[in-house]
Formats: structure tokens, C-alpha cells, sequence
């Protein structure tokens, strides 16, 4: 579980218009480069993170039951108290700093991309002309000077606010009550759970899955443990028959070499 | 762009690795010196070639030795190099010494198994669905490595039929256990279990299948043409390991 005092972000679906000030925001604040992408019919671009692509509006839209629905979540590193990018990570580049905050150290990371593999929110990507992995960094410089995070400083709407992991779970439990006493039966709190308890927490206003957020995570380390696990009966099971194999004949023709 | 996925260099060394250990693995079931010696030379050099293979891959290359400087039992990626390292230094030893001392040979054959057995665990411990969509891949892996590892020692002329049966058994185990792992993970990993059945990694999968372990079986049952069945065993092994590592990074997960 993240720490009462540390930082964190709350974003709110229910105030979000998907203008993506904070997308552009982060661009300018990281110096990061524009991408060229296509069309692809939607509002959504690019059409995923990426190492110059830190955060990024998700559009989820479709009709159901003969209504339109036009869905956005911030889609971003989470910062989870459980980091599955931390675990896999050989070197330790990749590691909670003060507050719970998650980045990578450029001059320790090695480049071979365990942690892109690993993350569940596939936020952390590689640079290949810098040959390290990149991501949010909850805006580490800003945070720690007091400031607030690009994204949120840019939020024209109140959708991003940023402060304690205390201050942000209540401002987000204060908001679910107001949102279920309006009709929204559905609205729930994501990332009190997932991952450890992520240092960003979203209100939404429908289940997770539906603005394609991944539920029902498992820590790195119970993969790695149950992975061993496969491992260790398969070189049992595997290992046994092979001897098996081997000593059959040995048996058969006796002495002959 | 995105880039940065695992690439040909993975494939390669998951290949060469899992072969050379195998062959010593098996050799060892083998008592005369000649055969286990060989053995040792194929895993070395799979595993030397192999992790040469992974530090050009990584982004950094000359920060290869911030691998070894701290402790991070968690990682897959780190114990694999690890394990790697010291697999290395275990074979070197047996290559060198007259008599092969009981603890060197168990030391060494466990750092290999765990060399040949944790490139599945890695590929477990991901979000990609198609790697951790079954407990699989780790089966999958250590059947391969026997199956090719024996096919090497056929190759390198050890016409012992034992091998052949072992190659043989354990080519038609693998084959059941990646059906098993398709069937497994095409919940989680439709996309990816489609392109290897009609989509863009066809091509490698079928060749896999019919190139790779359905003509060998058949050559070996006829017992004709062994060498090249097992250079096509090979071919196969490869083919595996290409198919599972580009087919599994079309995704993640998503629910
Ligand atoms: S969201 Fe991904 S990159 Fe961010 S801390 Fe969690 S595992 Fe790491
Ligand atoms: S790419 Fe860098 S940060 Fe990611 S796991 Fe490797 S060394 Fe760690």
C-alpha cells in the first residue's frame, strides 16, 4: 500500500472532455518529440505510450443499446507500490524513489527491456537512439520542488489533481459518493488494489474492463514464483523420462558399449 | 515509435543455449568420456555464443556488468545471468580437468538445467498473454532443448540409437505441449494464437511442424537419412523459439 504522505495523482473520469492539455503538457514540460501517426477513425492518438509518449488520452467509444458512449481514461505509468517493471528489473534501474514515485535511472539502466515486457499497463518503453527505457516520472523534478505535475497543472477541467496518496484517496472517495448520489450506480474507485495500490487513482464512472483498463492483476513476483514452479515440475517430469530413456537400453543389451 | 521488442538476437540465443545444454545434459547419460566432453564443448560454446548474443542486444552494450553488481533474485532476467555466467565458468572447469569430480558435474548439469529451464519462466513472468497465458512455456522449452540437444549429438556423429529415441519421444512431446499451450492461451492471446495459425507467423509455425518435427519423425521411423534429420530437428528448434518470441509481442494484456 502506498504511504499516507506519499505523492500521488487522482484523476476523475466524470470530469474529464478529453481535450488532452495534459498530453500536450508533458510533451512541453519532458521535451519530448511529436509522432507521426494515421488516422485510424478515432479521437485517440497516438495509438499507444511509447518512449516519446508518456501519457495519452484512451478514447473508448461505441454504441450500446442504441446509445453513444464516449469514454476517457488517462493512460499512463501508475506508479504501483508493487512495480512489476522494479521486479523484473536485472539492475535496479528501475526503482521506487522518495514518495513512492517509480522512474529509471538513465546512466544505470542496461536497455534489455525485461520491464517492457513486464508492466501490465504497458507504460514503459525503449529508446532506441538513447538505448535506456523511458516513462512517466510523476513529474519527479516538479513534485519535489513543491510544484504540481505538468498534466495536472494543464487539466483545464479538475479532472487531474495531485497532492498526498491521503489527500487524493479522500478527495476520491468524496467523489464516488457524490457521483453514486447523482444515479451512478457503477462508479468505482481503480488502483486501491491493482498492483500493490498504484500511486495514481482513477474514479470512474463504469467497471475498468470497459475503458480497457486490466483487472485481476497479479504481482510480478507470484508470476516469477509460479513460472519456477512450472519449471521445476517440468525438469522433474521431463528429466525423469529422459533418464528413463537413456538407462532403457542399457538395460536391454547388458554389457555392451 | 515504439519499438524495442525482443528480437532475433533472443530467438538465437534461446536456441543455441537450450541446444548446447541439452547435448550436455544428455551426454551425461552417456559414461565414456568422449561423448561427455563433447557435451561440454557444444554447451559452452551454445552459451558463450548465446550470451555474446544478448549483450549486442541490450541498448547499452558496455553496461553489460551492471548485471552483476548487485542482487536481484526477483528478476528472471538477472538469475538467468547469473546462472548463465556461472553455467559458463562450470564447463570451462570440466573442459580443462583430467577427472571430472562428482560435485562439479551435478554443480555444473543444475546451473545448466537452470540455464535451459528459466528462458520459459522469463517469458512467463510478462504481461504479453501469449507468454503467460499457459504454465507452459517452460515445458515447451525443456522439451525442445532435449530433442534438439540430442539431435546435435546425432549431428556430431554419436550414432548411439538411444539418442534417436530420445530425440524421437521428445519431439512428439514437445509438439503435444505447444497444441496444449495454443488451445491454453487462445483465450487471452486470440490475436497472437491466430497469426500463428493463418496470420503472419504461419509460415514459421507450419514449417515448424511439418519441416521440423513431422519429416524428422517420419526419417527416424524409416531410420534413413539421420544426419539431416537431425540438421531439420534443428531447423525446428529455431523455428520454435522464433515463432513464440515475435508471435508473443503482438500484444498486451488487456481485458
Ligand atoms: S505502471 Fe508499469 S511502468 Fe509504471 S510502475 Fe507500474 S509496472 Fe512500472
Ligand atoms: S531496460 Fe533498463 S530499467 Fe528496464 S529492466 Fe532492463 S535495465 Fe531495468
Amino acid at each position: 500500500m502506498p504511504k499516507a504522505n506519499d505523492h500521488a495523482i487522482l484523476f476523475d473520469a466524470s470530469h474529464c472532455t478529453g481535450c488532452r492539455a495534459c498530453q500536450v503538457a508533458c510533451k512541453q514540460w519532458n521535451d519530448l518529440p511529436a509522432e507521426a501517426t494515421v488516422n485510424t477513425g478515432s479521437y485517440e492518438n497516438p495509438p499507444s505510450l511509447s518512449a516519446d509518449t508518456w501519457i495519452r488520452m484512451k478514447f473508448t467509444e461505441g454504441v450500446q443499446q442504441g446509445q453513444v458512449f464516449w469514454d476517457f481514461t488517462r493512460d499512463a505509468c501508475m506508479h504501483c507500490t508493487s512495480a512489476a517493471c522494479v521486479e523484473a528489473c536485472p539492475t535496479g534501474a528501475v526503482n521506487y524513489r522518495e514518495g513512492g514515485v517509480v522512474t529509471v535511472d538513465d546512466n544505470w539502466c542496461i536497455g534489455c527491456r525485461n520491464c517492457v515486457q513486464a508492466c501490465p499497463y504497458d507504460a514503459i518503453h525503449f529508446n532506441e537512439q538513447k538505448g535506456v527505457v523511458e516513462k512517466c516520472t510523476l513529474c519527479y523534478d516538479r513534485v519535489s520542488s513543491g510544484l504540481e505535475p505538468a498534466c495536472v497543472k494543464a487539466c483545464p477541467t479538475g479532472a487531474l489533481h495531485s497532492g498526498t496518496y491521503a489527500e487524493m484517496k479522500d478527495l476520491a472517495n468524496k467523489r464516488l459518493q457524490e457521483l453514486k448520489a447523482a444515479g451512478y450506480k457503477e462508479a468505482n474507485i481503480y488502483g486501491l488494489n491493482e498492483m500493490g495500490g498504484t500511486h495514481v487513482l482513477y474514479v470512474l464512472l463504469k467497471h475498468p474492463s470497459t475503458y480497457g483498463l486490466p483487472v485481476g492483476l497479479t504481482t510480478e513476483s507470484k508470476k516469477v514464483a509460479s513460472g519456477w514452479l512450472s519449471a521445476g515440475i517440468a525438469a522433474a517430469v521431463l528429466g525423469f523420462a529422459g533418464v528413463k530413456w537413456l538407462a532403457d537400453r542399457r538395460n536391454e543389451v547388458g554389457g555392451e558399449s | 515509435m515504439k519499438g524495442g521488442e525482443w528480437g532475433i538476437y533472443i530467438a538465437l540465443y534461446f536456441w543455441l543455449a537450450a541446444m548446447g545444454g541439452g547435448a550436455f545434459l544428455i551426454s551425461l547419460g552417456f559414461k565414456d568420456r568422449r561423448t561427455r566432453l563433447l557435451g561440454a564443448w557444444l554447451a559452452l560454446i551454445g552459451i558463450v555464443a548465446g550470451a555474446l548474443l544478448l549483450i549486442v542486444d541490450l541498448g547499452q552494450p558496455a553496461r553489460f556488468w551492471h548485471l552483476l553488481v548487485g542482487i536481484h533474485p526477483v528478476s528472471v532476467m538477472w538469475l538467468g545471468s547469473a546462472v548463465l555466467a556461472l553455467s559458463g565458468l562450470g564447463l570451462f572447469l570440466l573442459i580443462i580437468s583430467k577427472e571430472w569430480p562428482e560435485w562439479l558435474v551435478w554443480t555444473t548439469a543444475i546451473l545448466v538445467l537452470l540455464v535451459v529451464g528459466y528462458t520459459g519462466v522469463l517469458l512467463m513472468a510478462t504481461s504479453r498473454p501469449f507468454w503467460s497465458g499457459s504454465p507452459l512455456l517452460p515445458w515447451i522449452f525443456l522439451a525442445s532443448a532435449y530433442t534438439t540437444g540430442a539431435a546435435l549429438l546425432v549431428l556430431f556423429g554419436n550414432h548411439d540409437p538411444r539418442l534417436r529415441k530420445l530425440s524421437f519421444n521428445f519431439a512428439i512431446i514437445e509438439v503435444l505441449l505447444v497444441i496444449a499451450h495454443l488451445i491454453w492461451a487462445y483465450s487471452q492471446a486470440k490475436p497472437e494464437v491466430n497469426s500463428l495459425i493463418s496470420g503472419e507467423y504461419a509460415w514459421a509455425f507450419w514449417s515448424f511442424i511439418i519441416i521440423g518435427v513431422l519429416i524428422p519423425l517420419y526419417m527416424e521411423a524409416q531410420r534413413k537419412a539421420l544426419a539431416l534429420a537431425a540438421a531439420l530437428v534443428l531447423l525446428g528448434g529455431f523455428l520454435l523459439r522464433y515463432f513464440i518470441v515475435y508471435a508473443g509481442q503482438l500484444g498486451v494484456m488487456r481485458f
